[in-house]
Formats: C-alpha cells, structure tokens, sequence
C-alpha cells in the first residue's frame, strides 16, 4: 500500500476517507460503487458463484418427475385405405365406382402422400423419443459443469487472494533485502576487514576450532599491504610463516594458549619496524571506528587477537594488558 | 435536590448499554446529589426473569429498591406484535399491547414511583423503548427526564413514544444524530434536550504488558469489544476481516472481547479471550493499535470513548450515522462501508502505520472536550437547574378514547422511521 499524505499533526477524517476512496476507485479502474459490482456480479454470474445454489440432487429430481410422453396417435395409409370399409358389399361397389372417381381426381397421389405423411410422423417420433433418452445425459453434463464452474470461480478467487498476499511477501521481502544489501556494504568497508590475511586453514584444519589464536595477524601481513580479502568473517587459523618451531607450530595451534605465550619467539626477531612504530601503528588502529567492537565480536572476547598485539607486538605482556 | 433514576436492570454484573450508562450517571450524580435507583428484579434481557431479589440494597455506595416483574417475555408473542407495529397499519392498543409483551412488565414499580412522586426532584428514566420508562414517566410527567438511548430501529417511529418524547420535562440525548431522529419523529423541538452522552471510567494504572503476557499475545492486534452477535454485525466483521487476512499476511489480528452469542470463525489471526474483568478489559484496549466497531445500530458507543480516552483510533461501520458522525466529529477514527475501504484503514489506523496515532491523540482531546465526566456532570447539574427555574409544565396531551385507541389507523413504525432524513452530522 501506498502512504498516505498527511501534512500536519492535524488529520481529517473526511479527507483520509477521500484519499481511500480515490485509490480504491484507481485500483477498480471504474467508478463502480461497491453495491453495483455486487450487482452486476450476481446478474452475470447468478447460480454459479454460489455453490448452494446448484442443488446437488438436481438430476435425482429431474429423474422423478421426467414423464415419457405417449406415443403420437398415427395411421397407416397404403394404396386401398380410402375404401376399406368392414362392409363387403360397399367395398365392392366403390371399387367398382373407382374408374368414376379417377375421372374427378386422383386418389393415388392423395395415398402415397398421406402413406409418406404416416412414415415421418413415426419416425419423428423415434427420433423425439431418443431426444428424450437423451434429456437426462444432457441435464447430468449441465449440472456438472455448474459445479466445476462454480468450483473454478472459487478456486480462481482464492488464487486472487494468494496472488495478492505473495506479492505482498515479496514487496517485503525485497525491502529487507534491500536493506540488508546496505548492511553488508559497511561492513565490507571496514578497513580491519580489509587488512586480514589470507587464512591458512589448509595448514592446520584443526586450527579453526582455536578462538584465541585464530584471529591472530600475520607480522608480514601487517606490514606489507596486501589486497583486502572480499570478506575474511569467517574464523581464520593463522600461523606465522617463518617460525623457527617448524612442525612444531601447527601442534601450538592446536592448544589454546595463553596470548602471552602464544607467540613464537622468533618473530620478535622478524620485526622490520622498532618498537615506536609498531605503537603508533597500534594506536591508529585503535582509533578506526567500529574497529575494535566488530574485532571483539569476531574474536570472541579475545581482545588481544582482535588489537593485533598478541602476534603484532610479539610481547605477552601487550596482549595481556589488552585482554583485560 | 433528590433523584430517581429508573432504568431496565441494574448491578454491577451488567457491563454495557443503557444499564451501565445509568450506573455511571447514578455514581458521578450522587456526589451532587441524593440518588435513589428504582429498577427491576431482572438480569436478563431476553427473558426479563426475575433473578435477584426484591427490595432494597447498596450498589456502590447508591441505594438501590428492586421491584419484581410481573411475567417474563413470550418471545413468539412479542414477535408476532413487533411484526404487526413495524410492519403494518395498526393502532395504540397494539402498540401498548406490544410494550406490555415486550417488558419487563413491572406495574410494581409504576406504583412506587406513582406513590414516591413528592419525595423526588426528577425521575431520570432510561431506554425509551421499554414499559417502565414509558409508564413511568406518565405517572409523573411534572418530573421526568427522559434519556431516550434511542437507535434508529423501527420501534423509535410508534405513536405512543411520540407522546411520551413531548410529554416529560426533558431529554438528555446520547448524540446528536439521536437528538435528530427523535425530533423527526415525534417533533418535540420544544421539549428542553442536550446531548450529553456518557463519560468513562478509565482506570489510573494501566498495563498493556499485562495483557500481553496472561494472554500470551505478541502481534499487534485491532480489538473489539462488545457481544459477539449478529445484530452488531460481527459475521460481517469476520467476513471482511478473513479477507484482509489473507491479503495482508503481515497486517493486524483481531482480537474479541465478549461474550459469543454466535459460532467465531476458526482462524489462526482471529482470537476470541471472552468476558474479561474492566481491568483487562482496558490493558487489552491499551495493548491495542485500534478498536474495530461493526455494529449498524448504535445510539453511542461508550467502548468507542474509552477507546479515545486512551489515545486509540477507531475503524467504524460507515453504514451506522451515529458512529460515523461522532467518528467524524471526533476526528478519531475511520469508517467503512466495504471490504475495500476496511483494508485501508486497517493499514492507516496501525500504531505504526501513517496516520493511527495522530487520529488517537485527536480522539482523546475530543473525549476530554466533550465526554469527561466533568463536562457531563455539568450537563446534567444545568439541566436540572434549569428546570428548577421553568417551573411551568406544559399541559399533557389528551389520551385517546377507548374507540379512538382501537383505531387500527397508524402507519406502520418503520415507514415513520424511514421517513425520517438519515445520515451522521458531520460538524
């Protein structure tokens, strides 16, 4: 739905009422009240919307009061049906008179017309009686179909509404995805994000259950910048490259460790930078936003992976101090 | 001063219409005044069976004198009267006929109030539809005020209300669409009216929450509270509301608060939680985006006040001129008048939606303005004392013979009505 216009503190209801009526009429595309389109739906549809207005036992009904209707009254009329008669002696005479008759008109034509007129009426009313025959068939269809339109136009309105209400989802499913696209984007710009190393998971598949030293940065990672990583939100086991213990690392990753002792020795010795750099190096990162929280977070309470000093500084006493 | 207010039924059990209207006046007068209620001994409305005992008792600190009545209704009867004065050409007889059957008949009550008359300011009778308002206040025309409660029903257009509209003191109407369609009826202009209504008695601490949690409900919800019945077009509410429901997934439930008196559709966003305790009953309003007020026939709708008086929207049937024009007036609510219209004010009228909280807070300033108990108070103390300085009375007019009452010449009662311009005031 469309929001409303409201201009002031003040609403008026006539004017609200206005606006929802205008946008029902838009919706409608006519200016039908809601009165007339009832009506014009019972006139067009009548029977079939409603279904107790199709009576189920319509054909049982028609059934018992179907009446076959009698046969027709008909003749038989061939050639010497004008003269019969159950008299003997007046059939002679009129068969004797019928050279007269001939000479005022012609009975044969008249009795093959009326024999012809006796074989339609019989065979019309056979082909009445299959009509008749087929009376009930025709009535079970029509019913039928009443029904099956009337279970349609239900079945269609229902659709309607379930159209209806999975546009209505998907408008408010894309206005959260929407807003959660947004989301995403910030957090891909953090710059702490950005500076995290590739993981070395491959190393020490057994590292990625190691919270305190899984977050921890590489010392070279810090120091030469590197592409930022599209989203490092993942755990991320990471090991220092050169260190002295060799095999021996991946067994320290294995075992949480204090993060006072969870750096090598020998990465001190690593270090390009002095001691200054890598504290001011430290406060700037201190001071990017959102940084240490989202660190936090990430580095489930590990406050000293999630500053860099635990591998950063390479001093446990740091990295304590962070953490507490 | 001394006051008697007559009405139907009273006690603290009855919680809504005209009862609890005059409940309410009762209490907030006796701080002014001396008020004495005289009613019946029934509870019931349909069957007017006497249930509590005659005699005297305390209702809240009032005073309260019972009176039994005399048979409880026929309904087959009573319909079969109504049938002929709405419907067809009839006379008084049948209409006093019909008012007898429809009770509750008490002339035990008409007696004391005959009796009591010197001890008494004013009567102040309540519902003019039933035998005692209309009994008694011709029993002591001199002293009664009438507050009709009238809705537009076809019972409002008998000739015998007519006499009884222009034949007592004065009239305290509900709204002003009352007010109209009394004068339209009866033409009674002269008689002294004001539209006063009723106020509320909203409780100090109220807790939303609470609802919430004894009722385990979390989704906003629209309310409605009242009987579920036909006759306040709850099937229709539940018509429309299934549809919006299955429109607007993520929109408001309904939630019912009454008694059911017809079958409530099983669905999962509608929720009947039945009678609740005044207590609940207002954490439930408070908890709610707004109430829903279906009903067609309306003379006021008191849970609609308390609804302002809370700062909450309201979403009426547009069909019904009482609830839509106070709606209007108030500029507290919305109205419909199909599915359509219903949706959309559904969605504006949502706490979070556009325009739902800026018509609750309109709605309470208007309760505040007109409907605080106050405002109504003074009403009433003016009127009296207004009456107390036109001591005049105007003549009664003449009853009619015994022939003249069996006339059988009046129109039916509801082509009175219905030629009676409809219609809210809108200002």
């Amino acid at each position: 739905m469309s929001d409303f216009q409201v201009k002031s503190d003040a609403v008026d209801v006539d004017a609200i009422m206005r606006q929802i009526r205008a946008r029902i009429r838009e919706k409608r595309g006519t200016d039908y009240t809601e009165a007339e389109v009832q009506e014009l739906a019972k006139v067009k549809l009548e029977q079939f919307l409603d279904p107790k207005g199709v009576r189920s036992d319509l054909v049982a009904q028609f059934r018992r009061t179907r009446t076959i209707s009698p046969a027709p009254p008909n003749y038989t009329f061939e050639d010497d049906t004008i003269y019969e008669t159950h008299r003997g002696l007046l059939r002679t005479i009129r068969r004797l008179l019928n050279p007269i008759l001939k000479l005022f008109l012609n009975p044969n034509s008249i009795a093959a017309a009326l024999h012809v007129q006796a074989r339609v009426n019989e065979e019309f009313h056979q082909r009445f009686r299959q009509r008749e025959d087929m009376d009930p068939l025709y009535y079970e269809l029509v019913h039928n179909l009443a029904l099956e339109v009337t279970r349609l136009g239900i079945e269609v309105h229902n659709m309607k509404m379930r159209v209806e209400s999975v546009s209505s989802r998907i408008d408010f499913d894309e206005r959260r995805s929407r807003a959660l696209e947004t989301v995403v984007q910030y957090k891909q710009a953090r710059p702490s994000q950005q500076q995290r190393p590739q993981p070395q998971r491959q190393q020490d598949p057994r590292a990625q259950d190691q919270r305190p030293q899984e977050t921890r940065l590489q010392p070279q990672a810090m120091n030469t910048p590197t592409a930022p990583a599209p989203v490092a939100l993942a755990p991320v086991a990471t090991m220092p490259p050169t260190s002295p213990a060799g095999d021996s690392i991946g067994d320290a990753a294995a075992v949480p460790m204090p993060a006072s002792s969870a750096a090598p020795a020998g990465d001190r010795g690593d270090r390009p930078d002095g001691e200054g750099e890598r504290r001011r190096r430290r406060r700037r990162r201190r001071r990017r936003p959102g940084q240490n929280m989202g660190d936090q977070q990430a580095g489930s309470g590990d406050d000293s992976s999630a500053d860099g000093t635990g591998s950063d500084s390479g001093t446990g006493s740091d990295s304590g101090n962070d953490a507490q | 001063m001394k006051i008697a207010i007559v009405v139907q039924r009273y006690g603290t059990e009855i919680n809504g219409g005209a009862e609890l209207h005059a409940r309410y006046v009762a209490e907030r007068l006796s701080r002014h005044a001396s008020v004495e209620v005289l009613t019946t001994c029934a509870k019931d409305y349909l069957t007017w069976k006497n249930e509590w005992p005659s005699g005297e008792e305390t209702v809240n600190g009032i005073r309260v004198r019972r009176f039994p009545v005399s048979h409880p209704r026929n309904t087959d009867d009573f319909g079969r009267r109504s049938a002929l004065v709405f419907d067809r050409e009839h006379s008084l007889a049948d209409e006093l006929a019909w008012l007898d059957s429809e009770g509750p008949k008490s002339p035990a009550l008409i007696r004391h109030i005959e009796q009591a008359r010197d001890e008494f300011d004013f009567f102040l009778f309540f519902s003019a539809r039933y035998y005692h308002a209309w009994h008694g206040a011709r029993a002591v025309p001199g002293k009664a005020i009438l507050v009709p409660t009238a809705e537009r029903d076809p019972a409002v257009g008998l000739h015998m209300f007519g006499l009884v509209f222009r034949g007592v003191r004065a009239l305290m109407y509900n709204s002003v669409e009352e007010r109209d369609l009394i004068h339209g009826v009866s033409g009674n202009q002269a008689v002294p009216g004001v539209v006063v209504g009723v106020g509320s008695a909203i409780p100090e601490r109220i807790q939303p929450w609470r609802f919430r949690k004894k009722f385990n409900v979390k989704r906003p919800f629209a309310i409605y509270i009242g009987r579920i019945d036909e006759n306040k077009g709850c099937p229709a509410l539940f018509d429309h509301f299934i549809n919006y429901a299955a429109n607007y997934p993520r929109g408001l439930d309904l939630i019912l608060l009454g008694k059911a008196v017809i079958p409530i559709p099983s669905h999962p966003r509608i929720r009947a939680v039945g009678f609740l305790s005044e207590e609940d009953k207002f954490d439930a309003l408070a908890a709610a985006d707004l109430l829903v007020m279906p009903s067609q026939f309306e003379s006021l709708s008191m849970v609609a006040l308390e609804a302002w008086a809370l700062g909450k929207p309201v979403l009426v049937n547009g069909a019904c001129d009482v609830l839509r024009g106070q709606t209007v007036r108030a500029n507290g609510g919305l109205c419909y008048e199909s599915f359509e219209e219903f949706a959309e004010a559904m969605y504006c009228l949502e706490a979070i939606g556009p325009i739902g909280a800026i018509l609750g807070r309109q709605g309470r300033e208007f309760f505040k303005r007109h409907y605080a108990w106050p405002v109504i108070e003074k009403k009433y103390l003016d009127m009296f004392d207004r009456l107390k300085r036109d001591s005049s009375v105007r003549p009664a007019e003449p009853w009619p013979g015994w022939w003249e009452r069996r006339k059988r010449t009046l129109p039916p009662a509801r082509q009175i009505v219905d030629n009676v311009p409809a219609g809210p005031v809108l200002r």
